[in-house]
């Protein structure tokens, strides 16, 4: 599948600003970011549910702008499920069959087949109200699934979940994937979806694509400073400074050893740190790149602390091990390897 | 759930509902009563109870005048215009739904109509039923009720109530916009097809006028023309008129009990959490 400069114009407001991205065959890819940066507006285009205002969006070789959605050949899993409050389950999932002109036979063989795989075979008699939110979800699922489409379309389906049943219907969503090899496009604003389901990200902001790329390219090299702020469990820190002789200066004059004449052609440029909490690590002696500041605050995770401390008057946070800093005041020593320093150009915020 | 009332308060909220019951209640059971008995209105002194309760009153309704014949008209003119209320009401009322270039002119159109009554516009009404031939026939009778602005808007709010992601779903799942509605949106409407049922349903038995405007056969009237009929026949008029009323009453108040257990079940089932 691929879009090619799609636009979307409401009311003379561009919302979708020329999106381009190719889909490889059974791919899953996830569109995510902040809420109002169109990724939603981008999949309701790709179902054919929002008109294209300008560019090309073809699957296999068929240019589909003006296809109907139903001749698309893409079933798509809705927020709130979408299921049809009037019809039982085993109807909810042969619906669609039944208008693509399948026997009734095909038809009940197909709705078993993917019961079995959802293991949802004791609903298929009851009502979508009778059901749980993640039982609604398999439903859902299997509705897309029994049409055998070429892209599956999800748009932010875990969101009306609670977080435990979210990150197991997570799980779910994964092991699913190994049965059903499709090509899938899926919409969410939580960077952790993206992160464990997709085989590439597609990160938007403000109707642009940001950066296009596997989990760990858009973990280990973010694009741009929204990148780095959106992926990673805690935000990445970051601080203004300066390159300066082969490395980085930074507050009342801490300074940060880069790597290796990687950055000398910006020497003596301002630029953005860039440090993930969890790369800074409790230091020992000989690390490079020592800091040494204050605890302000202490947060406890269990299996790991947050502490947020100042340093040479900037304010950090570190995920550290347990119980390394107990209480906000104590003297926080860590250190961050030069390669997992990130530098961007604050003016472009694109990465150096 | 709101905490049960206490005794005392429930007793008085019943009271209170009882003695509103009566005095709608009333009113039909004189009517039932005196059809039955022949009993002046004025008689002295009043009695709740029947005396000498008979059903010759009925028997003469239904032979005096061509009282079946009457029915059937009615109930064939009724049905048409009950089925033209929802079939239409429905389509235009998901049609308002939907973005289109001078919808909020169409509204406007509807709202502005709903101002001008029908008896201002019977006579063009008139006219143009005449053009089409269809004076003295069935579907002539129906014609003006076919379909009522205030039902479209009910079809209008209640297709609007239906989460957007269904019909969205539909439509990838393969249906036309006439299979949305007839599959989609009417199962869930139940309550909107209920109110246009009752209300055209009432509004077309109980019409006089047009009826009266455009039918020059007696066999094609309907049941309210039959009743000014017969009651420049009969001379005595309490219990045989009285009959007669039960009798055109008895339909529309069935036709209600059996839409409104439809109306209520759809209300509750939308009630519980979805």
């Amino acid at each position: 599948m691929s879009l090619r400069q799609v636009r979307k114009t409401y009311d003379a407001q561009e919302i979708v600003h020329g999106v381009d991205l190719e889909v490889a065959d059974q791919e899953f890819v996830v569109l995510v970011g902040p809420s109002g940066c169109g990724k939603s507006t981008l999949l309701r285009m790709i179902a054919g549910l929002e008109e294209i205002s300008g560019g090309e969006i073809a699957i296999g070789e068929r240019t589909v702008n003006e296809v109907d959605p139903k001749d698309r050949d893409v079933a798509m899993v809705f927020q709130d499920y979408a299921l049809y409050p009037h019809l039982t389950v085993f109807q909810n999932i042969a619906f669609s069959l039944q208008y693509r002109n399948v026997g009734k036979a095909e038809i009940a063989r197909r709705v078993a087949e993917v019961a079995a795989i959802l293991d949802i075979e004791p609903l298929l008699e009851r009502k979508p109200r009778q059901l749980s939110g993640g039982q609604r979800q398999r439903v859902a699922m299997g509705r897309a699934i029994v049409r055998e489409p070429k892209v599956f379309l999800f748009d932010e389906p875990l969101s009306n979940l609670d977080a435990k049943l979210r990150v197991q219907m997570r799980t779910e969503i994964k092991k699913l994937r190994e049965r059903v090899r499709t090509t899938a496009i899926y919409v969410t604003h939580d960077q952790v979806e993206a992160m464990t389901l997709a085989d590439r990200i597609v990160l938007m902001h403000n109707g642009q694509v940001e950066q296009i790329g596997t989990p760990e390219d858009v973990y280990d090299e973010p694009a741009t400073l929204f990148v780095a702020g959106f992926v990673g469990t805690s935000a990445m820190n970051l601080i203004q400074g300066r390159i300066e002789g082969g490395a980085v200066i930074f507050g009342d004059g801490a300074r940060l050893v880069l790597p290796p004449s990687r950055y000398d052609a910006h020497a003596g440029k301002a630029v953005t740190i860039g440090l993930r909490p969890e790369h800074l690590h409790w230091a020992k002696d000989g690390d490079p790149n020592p800091l040494v500041g204050v605890a302000r605050v202490v947060e406890p995770l269990g299996s790991d602390t947050l502490v947020v401390f100042d340093v040479a008057g900037c304010e950090l946070q570190a995920r550290l091990p347990p119980r390394v800093v107990r209480h906000a005041g104590e003297a926080v020593r860590v250190a961050v390897a030069p390669e997992s320093i990130h530098l961007f150009d604050p003016a472009t915020e694109r990465r150096l | 759930m709101a905490a049960r009332p206490s005794r005392p308060r429930l007793l008085l909220r019943h009271a209170t509902l009882v003695a509103v019951s009566f005095v709608m209640l009333l009113p039909f059971y004189w009517v039932m009563k005196t059809a039955v008995t022949n009993e002046n209105i004025y008689a002295y002194p009043p009695g709740i109870v029947p005396r000498d309760p008979h059903l010759f009153n009925f028997v003469d309704v239904w032979y005096l005048i061509p009282f079946p014949r009457y029915l059937l008209n009615s109930i064939v003119v009724s049905a048409i215009a009950v089925a033209g209320n929802v079939v239409l009401n429905a389509m235009a009322g998901y049609a308002l739904t939907r973005q289109f270039p001078g919808r909020r002119a169409v509204l406007a159109l509807f709202l502005s109509c709903m101002l001008i009554p029908f008896q201002a516009t019977i006579i063009p009404a008139y006219l143009i039923t005449a053009k089409m031939g269809l004076l003295n026939t069935y579907f002539g009778l129906a014609f003006p009720m076919l379909s009522t602005i205030i039902c479209i808007f009910v079809f209008k709010a209640a297709f609007e109530a239906v989460p957007r992601s269904l019909i969205d779903a539909a439509r990838l799942d393969g249906l036309s916009e006439w299979r949305i509605i007839l599959r989609v949106l009417l199962p869930l409407s139940k309550p909107a097809i209920a109110t246009n049922v009752i209300l055209s349903f009432i509004w077309s038995w109980n019409n006089f006028l047009w009826p009266l405007l455009i039918t020059r056969d007696p066999t094609m009237q309907t049941l309210p023309l039959g009743l000014a009929r017969f009651l420049s026949y009969m001379e005595d008029t309490t219990g045989a008129l009285y009959a007669f009323a039960v009798l055109v009453l008895a339909p529309s108040v069935l036709v209600f009990l059996m839409a409104q257990k439809e109306f209520i079940r759809g209300l509750t089932s939308g009630a519980t959490k979805g």
